[in-house]
């Protein structure tokens, strides 16, 4: 029996209403302290081996018959108008075989415009053209020969000039456009009824993600089917990409990643590369590979907006009264923007709230998810304000977040958390870090002329996961098992997690589950972003093994004569009262039955918000004199329901500060303004976190099954380990040096020019000022 | 009279590469990288192309025993040295040590940067088994890895050199 | 990359022929692989220096000073326990300098010899007056890494080689060598004075090759010490460095040199910061003193003014590591 039903989906901090199906019955959840043997457990990851012995095949490495290579083209310039492309010198180059550019591609949908080669190329690295060739050094030396006639045309790169009415608009409706609003309670009131009030602007830069596999596609076509082998977190996405671009039927085409090189959400659907690829492979009648360099990547791929954020925040009776919080983001040429303000508007419970978002559109690339989009900006500047509050008010800073972090609600809903254990969060992380050490002017330092501090931060996340997602589990004759379920692997362990809960629910041992994902003729499964994977599809696979494992019973209470009721699954035996049956003996007489269960995830509850929560706590030492930050440690413990694989989890974990370490410190995009071209699209200039840079990680989790979110009580736990680190290095960092720098990354440059603009900070004890007013 | 050395190219020649410990014969042109005379003529795909200027170590290789990056070397230039891939690392169906502690300690996301990662430290423990946490990430400085699983290599590699002693 | 010959010389003299016009002379390739990757060199031909016998090691003879050959990896310098004894400062220079595999690849020679990372240099389609355009884009640009001194309004680009301040510190001289003629000059002068507004940084001339670096026998009684700060831990050329040495005696430092990187288009030596430290009993007001004329006659540009006081606090620390040794 299928119906239909409305769900609410909260997908990267945005809830929307849509329709779902329901087929079948959901299981009793897997109750907490309930003996789990697989799941739970650390388990290694399944295709470990593949990956240390360089035998794992990524997009990037596929190399098949006759394959031809695709470069792209790119404007030179910010923004200028394509009058002329003259392809025939580059077709004259031996090895060229074709070449696509305005005045001869066919039409192909993409966001929302008609082609993919724009009259007004809008960013340095916009598309232009697209040759094909041989091999991909004749492809680039080609682009060099296409000559391309451009009207340059004013431009604007960068957020705070092209928010300032006096720049060029870029855009018929303008440059700055409202994205969020949001209001509750009675701001104007509580701010004039304040006690104290803080009113700051924080800054944060552009991170790019730098996925180490670059974004790329080969494309292959047998006779009007379509097979495209992608890059990404979510085939289906691609593949209804592809539809849409080269309308051709959803059946007749077959998107496939099988390992995959990380996204950090910036893959979450169809590339002009993959396009490309396609098109070229149909005009070619042969396999075509566009796969991007790094530099491409970095100008071209997706980036985290820099934003400029207002934050006000008002104290009364000791407590916080109000938060009026106006954002700004470089969404670049995005037609979205992921909003800053989602911490502000529900992290805390605090009756005075208005904030407000604004997309800003500048010549750069254009925004794309990137690991908690908006939130890692956002928990920043919110997080900070929060700590000049309580320097201001004289409160320890978490003590002040404690009056606000308890409630069991949803402040914008209304509606009732599934589960909510914040605060144990803050106990187990202010204990492991010593919080009580905390001293409002920082710690004692390990030389003299260093200053330490610590600082911590909340972070509030989605993560429960929706339908839809459907998953099968053949059980073979033998005993063994294949799950299909139509998920990638994007480095986060989900083939593990599939073969774990896969193995779990039907009885038998993890080796004998093969895990058959990143393919669409599999089954539907969700995007791999907005850690919603395992909350997605864990419950699925769950009933499909379960379903299986009602046959098996079947089958088993027939040929063993026991009553089914007698009967369960457990170590790859059929068992009754003693007596112990493997699945292949089971049968034996039956050998070419195959067992086919299958699953669909249900429903989330109307009544309920599912939420991930956690705390970061950090301790760093600061040379005032060199500008230097060093993070000594980093405590973070989060509220994500059940732990599936503590092995992978802490990695998830320590991976999530790593990166948020880089969006503090170091990771900046720079743009040379006058020519609009990124001065850093290379790993030596663009600056990820090597080895040296990360600190001690200390990883704990609330390990509580949420057994109201799903069957298999899981949450999310992708985003919020990126979450909350940048706010606490940055109010740890302040605590340190009793100045505070609210522009992200906190460079020598920036700790240095701040120290210098406050002479106190350099001095001795008595001379700092704990906080100043910006 | 000194004997005139060879110029090669600019077109296409033919070079002999020991590769794990195979003579590999190749045609290519002086400006091929080892990096892609691997990736595209011996079909090897383990070193990673990932920044393709010396700025990642995904492409990590050793030349005569010690880490270079493939994609800033010339293949003309390594012939008669000694190539040493990952590919080259498991022994009769056994994974090296380092690859087991790799596994066994969780040492990569994605891995796409992992087949460096792991020569980098082969090199490090054939040169001196007993290392410190410092001199793992000595070693493997100049191996990025964007998934951040730095605790897990360096703990991989202390458990791998703990094992061979 | 554009197409090119490779031929590997098999002496000096076969190299010094071979590198004709339009072509270059390849060791680690670490830099040169990536300027023709980048569009920014083109030699036709590529003459590799690396199976040259003779140019590899070093030597200590007393009367002839300490010759570090120009194709040493410098993998071999920063890990040779003789070589720390006569000279610290080198292994100190490589500590944070790139990384393993770029230092098993890359030489002496090339590293003295390697370009700026001034992105607009780096970027090929950016016209600047290095590469023959008319300014400099880094003025009105981007230029938190951009040169403090020394640039009298031409290239603001910063020298980027770790090892050139510690060398010259030890009164470093370099030995080339072409078909016709071999010649050697104080180190310092292998680099372009800015000054003179030539658009190049070296002053090698076509068809040269460095054969080595000579530390004469007087420089060898000073102590030398490196620091360097960094925009990340590690695999970061310097925003700041300083090289200083001195010989040290009775709590005096005689014969200081004081030399910055990532300050000037060259390497930057300041000698009104040595007289101020020079045969003074050392304190933190001496060094201090030091530090305070050390960049005098800075003009910075919109945001590389934090140079200043980390430059003055990298000198603090230098003198105070030498004095205390
Ligand atoms: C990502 C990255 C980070 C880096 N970080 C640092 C750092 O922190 N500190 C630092 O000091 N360096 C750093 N470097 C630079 C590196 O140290 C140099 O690239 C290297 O030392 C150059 O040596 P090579 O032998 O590879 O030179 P090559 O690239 O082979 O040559 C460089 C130049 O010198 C010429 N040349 C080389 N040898 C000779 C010779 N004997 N005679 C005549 N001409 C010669 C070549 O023709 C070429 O023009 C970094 C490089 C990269 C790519
Ligand atoms: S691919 Fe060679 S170092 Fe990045
Ligand atoms: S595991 Fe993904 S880059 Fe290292």
């Amino acid at each position: 029996m299928t119906k239909v039903v409305r769900t609410r989906v909260e997908f990267e901090g945005s809830v929307s209403e849509e329709l779902a199906l329901v087929q079948g019955e959901d299981a009793e959840p897997w109750a907490q302290g309930e003996e789990l043997v697989i799941v739970g457990h650390p388990q290694r990851r399944v295709e470990g081996i593949a990956k240390v012995t360089g035998r794992a095949r990524y997009t990037h490495d596929l190399r098949l018959p006759g394959m031809l290579h695709a470069r792209m083209l790119r404007s030179p310039y910010p923004r200028a108008r394509v009058r002329r492309v003259d392809p025939s010198k580059a077709l004259a180059l031996p090895g060229v075989r074709s070449v696509l550019h305005r005045f001869n591609a066919p039409k192909a949908a993409f966001r929302g415009e008609e082609t993919i080669f724009r009259e007004e190329v809008r960013f340095v690295g916009d598309e232009v053209a697209a040759v094909c060739a041989d091999s991909e050094a004749i492809a680039e030396e080609a682009l060099a020969l296409i000559s391309v006639d451009y009207e340059v045309l004013p431009h604007v790169v960068d957020l705070e000039e092209a928010i300032d009415e006096a720049s060029p608009r870029i855009d018929e409706h303008g440059n700055v456009h409202d994205a969020d609003r949001h209001e509750r309670g009675d701001v104007r009131k509580a701010f004039k009824e304040a006690d104290a009030v803080v009113e700051a602007t924080y800054r944060t830069a552009t991170q790019m993600h730098n996925s180490f596999e670059t974004h790329g596609a080969v494309a292959v076509w047998d006779g009007d089917m379509l097979t495209v082998h992608e890059s990404t977190q979510h085939i289906f996405g691609v593949r209804r990409g592809l539809q849409a671009a080269l309308r051709i039927p959803y059946g007749r085409i077959r998107v496939v990643c099988d390992h995959m090189g990380g996204g950090f959400g910036s893959k979450g659907g169809v590339g002009k590369y993959s396009i490309v690829a396609a098109l070229f492979a149909r005009e070619l009648g042969t396999p075509v590979r566009c796969v991007l360099d790094r530099h491409e990547e970095n100008l071209a791929a997706g980036n985290r907006s820099a934003t400029l954020q207002k934050v006000r925040i008002a104290a009364k009776g000791g407590r916080i009264n109000a938060i009026a919080h106006d954002s700004w983001s470089n969404a670049g040429q995005g037609r979205w923007i992921a909003d800053p303000t989602g911490p502000t508007k529900s992290l805390y419970d605090v009756p005075n709230v208005l904030t407000r978002s604004y997309r800003v559109l500048a010549n750069t690339g254009s925004l794309a998810a990137f690991r908690a989009p908006g939130y890692v900006e956002g928990t920043f500047a919110l997080e900070c304000a929060i700590d000049e509050l309580a320097d201001r008010i004289g409160i320890d800073p978490l003590a002040l977040r404690r009056l606000h972090a308890a409630s069991d609600r949803d402040p914008i809903s209304g509606l009732r958390y599934s589960l909510k254990r914040l605060v144990d969060c803050y106990d187990i992380g202010a204990q492991e870090i010593g919080w009580s050490r905390r001293r409002p002017k920082g710690l004692r330092a390990s030389a003299p002329g260093l200053r330490r501090g610590l600082g911590m931060a909340s972070q509030i996340w989605s993560g429960g996961g929706t339908p839809p997602a459907y998953a099968t589990v053949h059980l073979n004759p033998d005993g063994t098992a294949v799950v299909r379920i139509g998920t990638q692997d994007i480095g986060t362990g989900t083939r593990t997690i599939v073969a774990q809960i896969c193995a779990e629910a039907l009885g038998i041992a993890m080796a004998d589950v093969r895990v058959e994902i990143g393919d669409t003729d599999s089954p539907y499964a969700p995007i791999s972003a907005g850690s919603l994977t395992v909350a997605s599809i864990g419950p699925a696979i769950r009933l499909a093994a379960m379903d299986a494992r009602d046959q098996l019973l079947d089958v088993a209470a027939g040929i063993l004569e026991v009553s089914k009721a007698e009967l369960r699954v457990e170590g790859g035996a059929v068992v009754s009262r003693g007596a112990r049956t493997p699945i292949a003996k089971v049968f034996e007489e039956l050998q070419n039955y195959t067992v086919i269960g299958k699953g669909a995830r249900l429903p989330n509850s109307e009544e309920l918000v599912l939420k991930t929560f956690g705390a970061h706590f950090a301790e760093v030492e600061v040379d005032p004199r060199t500008g230097e930050v060093v993070v000594d440690r980093v405590v973070a413990v989060h509220d994500v329901g059940r732990i599936v694989n503590p092995l992978t989890a802490r990695s998830q974990v320590e991976g999530g500060v790593i990166q948020a370490l880089g969006f503090a410190l170091s990771e900046e995009r720079v743009v040379d303004r006058p020519t609009g071209r990124v001065m850093t699209p290379g790993f030596e200039s663009y600056k990820v976190p090597t080895v040296k840079d990360v600190p001690k990680i200390v990883v704990r989790f609330v390990d509580a099954p949420d057994t109201c979110a799903n069957n298999t009580g899981t949450k999310g736990l992708g985003e919020p380990p990126i979450i909350p680190t940048a706010a606490a290095v940055a109010n740890a960092v302040a605590n340190a040096l009793g100045i505070r720098v609210r522009t992200l990354p906190l460079t020598p440059q920036r700790v240095l020019d701040a120290v210098e603009a406050a002479p106190a900070a350099k001095g001795g004890e008595a001379d700092r000022r704990g906080d100043r007013r910006s | 009279m000194p004997r005139a050395t060879p110029v090669l190219g600019p077109a296409a020649v033919d070079v002999t590469l020991d590769v794990n410990g195979h003579a590999r014969a190749i045609h290519i042109r002086p400006q091929r990288t080892l990096l892609d005379a691997l990736r595209e003529d011996l079909g090897l795909m383990g070193a990673k192309k990932v920044c393709d200027e010396g700025t990642c170590g995904a492409c990590t290789v050793l030349v005569d025993g010690r880490p270079v990056y493939a994609c800033m070397t010339l293949a003309v230039a390594t012939a008669g040295r000694a190539v040493e891939t990952v590919e080259g690392l498991a022994h009769d169906g056994g994974l090296h040590p380092v690859q087991e502690a790799f596994i066994a300690h969780d040492a990569f996301q994605c891995g796409f940067c992992t087949p460096g990662q792991i020569m980098s430290v082969v090199a490090l423990l054939r040169a001196r088994p007993d290392v410190t946490a410092d001199d793992v990430k000595r070693a493997v400085t100049g191996n990025l890895c964007r998934c951040g699983a730095y605790p897990n290599i360096v703990a991989a590699a202390l458990a791998a050199a703990k094992r061979k002693k | 990359m554009k197409p090119f010959a490779y031929v590997r010389a098999g002496s000096v003299a076969e190299a010094a022929r071979l590198l004709g016009k339009g072509s270059a002379a390849l060791a680690g390739g670490t830099d040169l692989i990536g300027l023709m990757k980048g569009g920014l060199a083109a030699p036709a031909r590529l003459v590799d220096l690396t199976g040259i016998d003779g140019l590899r090691g070093w030597t200590r003879e007393r009367g002839a000073g300490l010759r570090i050959g120009a194709l040493t990896p410098l993998v071999e310098l920063e890990e040779s326990e003789g070589l720390a004894r006569h000279l610290p400062i080198v292994r100190e220079a490589l500590a944070d300098a790139a990384t393993l595999q770029l230092r098993v690849m890359g030489t002496l020679g090339g590293n003295l010899l390697q370009r700026n990372r001034c992105w607009y240099f780096r970027d090929q389609a950016v016209p600047c007056w290095l590469k023959g355009g008319t300014r400099c884009f880094a003025v009105d640009g981007e230029n938190a890494h951009h040169a403090i001194v020394g640039t009298d309004g031409g290239c603001n680009r910063v020298s980027p080689s770790d090892l050139a301040p510690a060398l010259i510190a030890h009164d470093a001289r370099v030995s080339l060598a072409s078909a016709r003629a071999a010649r050697t000059i104080p180190l310092a002068e292998l680099f372009t004075d800015p000054a003179l507004h030539r658009r190049e940084e070296h002053t090698i001339r076509p068809g040269e090759i460095v054969t080595q670096v000579v530390i004469p026998d007087s420089a060898l009684q000073r102590r030398g010490t490196y620091v360097k700060a960094m925009d990340r831990k590690a695999w970061s050329f310097a925003l700041v460095s300083v090289a200083a040495a001195a010989r040290v005696r009775d709590g005096k430092l005689r014969d200081t040199r004081i030399v910055l990187g990532g300050v000037a288009p060259v390497p930057w030596r300041v000698e009104a910061a040595e007289r101020e430290v020079d045969g003074q009993p050392y304190s933190d007001a001496v060094a201090a003193r030091a530090a305070d004329v050390l960049l005098a006659d800075a003009h910075p540009l919109k945001d590389n003014g934090y140079k200043i006081p980390l430059a003055k606090e990298l000198v603090r620390r230098a003198l105070a590591r030498l004095a205390a040794a």
